[in-house]
């Protein structure tokens, strides 16, 4: 999910940005950049193709998929492969969602009692991809520094809605891309870790081009996201993709 | 008057025999009191085991709400609809719930469950859910309080004091909402179904959580001043509050298979109470018979020195009253006592559990009224009856042949 | 030999007497036997209706899938395992199924579904599903000519989803293989009522769910039920310890629960029953044992003087004793004798036919119509021996005073 990955980067640097008085001449950049990002993410459109790794202790599935999103609200998926399952689309309108099997042919709609369920069998939820925080409100920060990276560590406030006791993004402070995202019980136990590797440079912007979540407690669960291509406010117009007579469209 | 003291004289005159006679018939009557205070302890043990357990024994919906549970069916006016409820003499307690589906949600876990808010206060009255806890306390009314079945407490690989954030559909729109909880109790019904599904939170963040109203509520659950009241639907709420909205169920409406084995449980009773009341009868009647036919020496003299047929006869039914009554105030006593103590200490079966309350084995029997005046009569009718034919027998011997008897 | 002759004459000259205390002994042990037989009867009635309708006497699975059902906690060689309960003497059939929680979408509507696969053939002998098709037929296992395989779906869903029978029902789960699993299927009949226990589930014959789960060859449970019903737990412990000693190979990490285990909630409830009705059966026997005392006591007090004539005639005490024991023994055996004829037609007629109930009862799918008895040796048995038990225990004592007591006292008492 190309908003997904963006959303994720973009609370890095809110975050940082949140942090009292800048020491002049880095933060300053840092604050110029996150301009720079908000102006460009913001209700921006792109078009991904990514490869997805899901392991359990029971089975190893590697699914392809193209993805085309607006904001945050908007986004269109298509599985290219296994060959059994080429064709599965899913279309998301707001907090509104539906499937597409072109084995029966049939577009169906996810009732919101489903939303909550893993994402396509993987380690992420629903919920990771639809829910929309509001960090610096609703968390607390807090700034650790070493000479490559920046460590934010955000305690959830009392009324905050969360499973998790804490959570902690560690970005490196000089190519600006998070490193890594952990999520923590209320002991101080980490129970997920998301890392962000290899970066590349996708349409002039240097972001991660893989992702690894790996449930720490459960013994041989791991995903694996790897973007093949990433482009922002493609060529072609995409508000057609987000339409449900696109769901069962020639591809 | 001749008749009583020879009557009393005769019972006497014999007394191992008036006694194994008497042994006879108290026995049967305390054996028959024991009998019935031991099936109505069963019965409303296995009736109350249910009830106290999330039932009640009533509950009121909207129509329809049972089916599919969809939290869309709520109804409102709940403040005067408890009210009205209360208000009723027959009705000793209700309280209101909101219900809703969602998901319950650890660091560790996800888990479907049934959200339940309750009244919390109201609910102790209700049933036995504040026993059920085994950790942590009961519901105080303040927010972020939750109440989960072991089951899904090792599940979710949560203890006390734990986030747990639920997540569910708000009725009238469906949009998803969630809500952060910390885990203040952990209970245990002994029931699979409840223990493993279903969680507890404070009615009114659950009507928060919902997105529905402060007078608004799923159910209505309540509890009669006697079990009989639902069973029989003797109460008026039955009528009242069954219209085109709503519908008033007592708990075997609601439990129809609970409902149906009570009722083959019901059935097995009485047929084991017939067959308890065909073998003491039988007793009496053959003890009479015997203590009667070795008599008949006894009644050959009577008859030679002129006693009248009908004289002898009404001798010996009323030596069988006297007998009947005498034995059944000694039987009544020591059933008495007996019963007394059972009802308070129960019966020591043993260990078992039944339908997951884990009794320490003592089933209460129940005492009445009943077993104490409908029984000895029965008993003492019955002691006159089987003196019937012997009477009759005895009145028509002829003394020659009575008084020739042999070894 | 001398003795025996004595006892049958003392008992059939005095009839009148002896009719007395046979008839306490015969009724005793005739209405006993009726008693067990319909407490027996009604708890194992319940149980078999139960355990036939849906759940089998055993179920076997991998490792905990019964406290926790995961899709992909399977049993992975069924084929091997069904060859093995084929050969097992106390094994009368068995079953394989497959389970996965799913969406069933109808063109209007979406309600959450149970599925299960059944083989339907097996399943057909094994429990009795074919019984609760309500509409339409029980389906088989072919695909129909427009290549949907048919479902048999709960009654509940007709109304949730709108669908009827021809209709097209889509199941959306998750396969074991982490896909989205999505399918069509042909309603081909309804299962039960709206308020069975079944209600929402979809039936698919075992390839179909296998094939939508995507989990060819492997499945969740194997349900047996046996000739003998009573002996579920025995046959569990020997097959589980079978397949742990003999063939772990191929068979370790299965796990053979007996249907007490299965239905947990069920059986303690019936159980707590059971408790019950020993108890009121208790004091059955009891009442029976206070008639036979009281009759065979005072028949034997009666005879004070006969006794004391024997002895003044040279009889040994303990023959005096020997001889009412005797006695009493011989008239139980022959009242148990004159009662079992009453009694072997009366619990038959119970058994066969029994009690028709006011109102019909469902349990599990099955309708009780009748209140029925058991008919087994315990029926029999248990209350013979009360009755002879206590006729020879009661006799002892006052027998032994008989004898004792002085021939001239004896013989002048009334």
């Amino acid at each position: 999910m190309t908003h997904f990955l963006i959303r994720l980067t973009l609370v890095c640097f809110v975050s940082i940005s949140a942090f009292g008085e800048p020491d002049s001449a880095v933060d300053a950049r840092a604050i110029k950049i996150i301009d720079d990002m908000e102006r460009i993410y913001r209700g921006e459109s792109s078009r991904a193709e990514m490869t997805m790794k899901v392991q359990t202790p029971q089975y190893e599935r590697t699914m392809k998929m193209s993805s085309v999103s607006r904001g945050e609200e908007k986004s269109f998926i298509r599985l290219l492969s296994p060959k059994k399952d080429r064709g599965i689309s899913t279309l998301k309108l707001d907090e509104e969602m539906w499937n597409y099997f072109p084995k029966i042919n049939k577009v169906i709609k996810v009732p919101p009692s489903m939303m909550m369920g893993s994402w396509m069998g993987s380690d992420f939820t629903n919920d990771d991809l639809v829910k929309q925080t509001s960090l610096t409100e609703e968390y607390d920060l807090a700034l650790e520094e070493t000479e490559d990276t920046w460590r934010i560590t955000l305690t959830p406030k009392a009324q905050t809605v969360t499973v998790w006791g804490k959570i902690d993004y560690v970005v490196d402070r000089n190519l600006m891309i998070p490193l890594a995202q952990n999520y923590y019980d209320d002991r101080g136990e980490m129970i997920r870790s998301l890392a962000f590797m290899e970066p590349k440079e996708f349409s002039g912007k240097l972001l991660p081009s893989r992702l690894e979540m790996i449930p720490l407690k459960k013994e041989g669960h791991k995903t694996v996201i790897i973007y093949e291509t990433l482009e922002f406010d493609p060529a072609d117009g995409t508000e057609e993709a987000f339409t449900l007579r696109n769901l069962k469209s020639r591809f | 008057m001749l008749t009583f003291k020879l009557a009393i004289r005769n019972l006497f005159r014999n007394t191992r025999r008036t006694i194994l006679t008497a042994i006879l018939i108290s026995f049967s009557l305390m054996a028959l009191i024991m009998a019935d205070g031991l099936m109505l302890g069963m019965k409303d043990l296995l009736v109350s085991s249910l009830t106290k357990n999330l039932v009640g024994e009533a509950q009121l919906h909207r129509k329809g709400f049972r089916d599919n549970f969809d939290v869309d069916l709520y109804f409102t006016g709940t403040d005067d609809l408890v009210a009205d409820l209360r208000g009723r003499p027959e009705v000793t307690e209700v309280a209101s719930r909101v219900l809703s589906g969602g998901m319950v949600s650890s660091s560790y876990n996800v888990a479907t469950g049934m959200v339940f808010g309750i009244d919390a206060e109201a609910e102790t009255r209700i049933g036995n859910i504040k026993k059920a806890i085994i950790e942590g306390q009961y519901l105080t009314g303040e927010r972020g309080e939750i109440m989960l079945g072991r089951p899904m407490a090792e599940l979710l690989e949560v203890s006390l004091g734990d986030r747990i954030v639920i997540t569910l559909s708000e009725a009238d729109g469906g949009d998803l909402s969630q809500a952060l909880f910390r885990v203040s109790g952990i209970y245990y019904f002994g029931l699979r179904e409840i223990d493993h599904n279903t969680v507890f939170i404070n009615a009114d963040q659950a009507r928060q959580a919902v997105g529905i109203s402060a007078d608004a509520s799923h159910e209505l659950v309540m509890v009669f001043e006697d079990l009989s009241v639902s069973r029989e639907k003797t109460s008026t709420v039955f009528d009242d509050f069954n219209n085109e909205q709503l519908e008033l169920k007592s708990w075997m409406e609601l439990n129809e298979d609970i409902a149906t084995m009570l009722e083959l449980s019901g059935l097995s009773t009485l047929v084991i109470g017939s067959i308890l009341f065909l073998l003491a009868s039988l007793g009496v009647i053959n003890s009479m018979f015997m203590s009667i036919y070795e008599r008949l020496y006894e009644f050959g003299v009577a008859r030679a020195i002129g006693t009248t047929p009908w004289q002898l006869a009404q001798l010996i039914l009323c030596e069988a009253l006297l007998l009947g009554i005498g034995s059944c105030l000694f039987g009544g006593v020591i059933g008495y006592g007996l019963i007394s103590y059972t009802t308070l200490h129960g019966l020591p079966l043993g260990e078992f559990e039944m339908s997951g309350i884990a009794l320490s084995g003592n089933i209460a029997t129940q005492m009445q009224l009943s077993q104490f005046t409908e029984l000895p009569f029965y008993i003492i009718l019955l002691t006159l009856v089987a003196a019937l034919y012997p009477a009759r027998f005895a009145s028509k011997i002829v003394p020659t042949e009575a008084l020739s008897r042999s070894l | 030999m001398l003795l025996l002759k004595l006892a049958f004459r003392n008992i059939f000259r005095q009839r009148r007497r002896s009719l007395l205390t046979a008839l306490s002994m015969g009724g005793g042990f005739y209405l006993c036997a009726i008693a067990i037989s319909m407490t027996d009867g009604s708890y194992n009635n319940i149980i078999r209706a139960f355990t036939l309708s849906q759940t089998g006497h055993i179920q076997i699975h991998k490792g905990n899938y019964l406290l926790r059902p995961k899709i992909h906690t399977t049993i992975d060689n069924p084929f091997e395992l069904s060859t093995i309960l084929d050969n097992d003497s106390s094994v009368k059939s068995h079953a394989q199924r497959v389970y996965a929680p799913a969406l069933a979408y109808s063109d209007t509507d979406n309600n959450p579904a149970s599925v299960r696969g059944l083989d339907l053939e097996q399943e057909a002998m094994t429990t009795r599903i074919k019984q609760k098709v309500t509409s339409g037929e029980y389906i088989n296992a072919n695909m129909d000519d427009e290549g949907y395989f048919q479902a048999m779906i709960g009654a509940g869903l007709v109304d949730a989803l709108n669908i009827g029978l021809g209709g097209e029902i889509i199941l959306i789960s998750q396969g074991a293989d982490g896909s989205v699993a999505n399918d069509v299927y042909k309603v081909g009949a309804i299962i039960g009522e709206k308020d069975s226990p079944e209600r929402y589930n979809v039936y698919l014959p075992l390839l179909a769910a296998q094939e939508f789960l995507s989990m060819p060859g492997r499945v969740h449970e194997i349900a047996i039920v046996l000739n003998d019903d009573k002996a579920a737990r025995s046959v569990a412990r020997s097959l589980q310890s079978r397949m742990q000693t003999q063939l772990p190979d191929q068979f370790s990490g299965l796990t053979v629960s007996p249907w007490q285990v299965v239905e947990s909630t069920f059986y303690k409830t019936m159980q707590s029953d059971k408790e019950g009705n020993k108890f009121s059966l208790g004091i059955i026997i009891f009442i029976v044992f206070i008639g036979v005392l009281n009759t065979v006591l005072m028949s034997v007090l009666e005879r004070t003087r006969e006794f004391g004539v024997l002895i003044a005639i040279g009889s040994r005490p303990f023959t005096i004793t020997t001889l009412i024991t005797l006695e009493m023994g011989i008239l139980a055996l022959l009242s148990i004798a004159a009662a079992l004829v009453f009694a072997l037609p009366s619990v038959i007629w119970f058994t066969e036919v029994g009690f028709e109930m006011a109102q019909p009862m469902d349990v599990g799918g099955f309708m009780f119509s009748h209140m029925r008895g058991e008919f087994s040796a315990t029926v029999f048995t248990t209350p013979a021996l009360i009755i002879l038990g206590s006729a020879l225990l009661v006799s002892i004592p006052p027998g032994l005073r008989a004898a004792r007591i002085a021939p001239t006292k004896a013989m002048g008492a009334h």
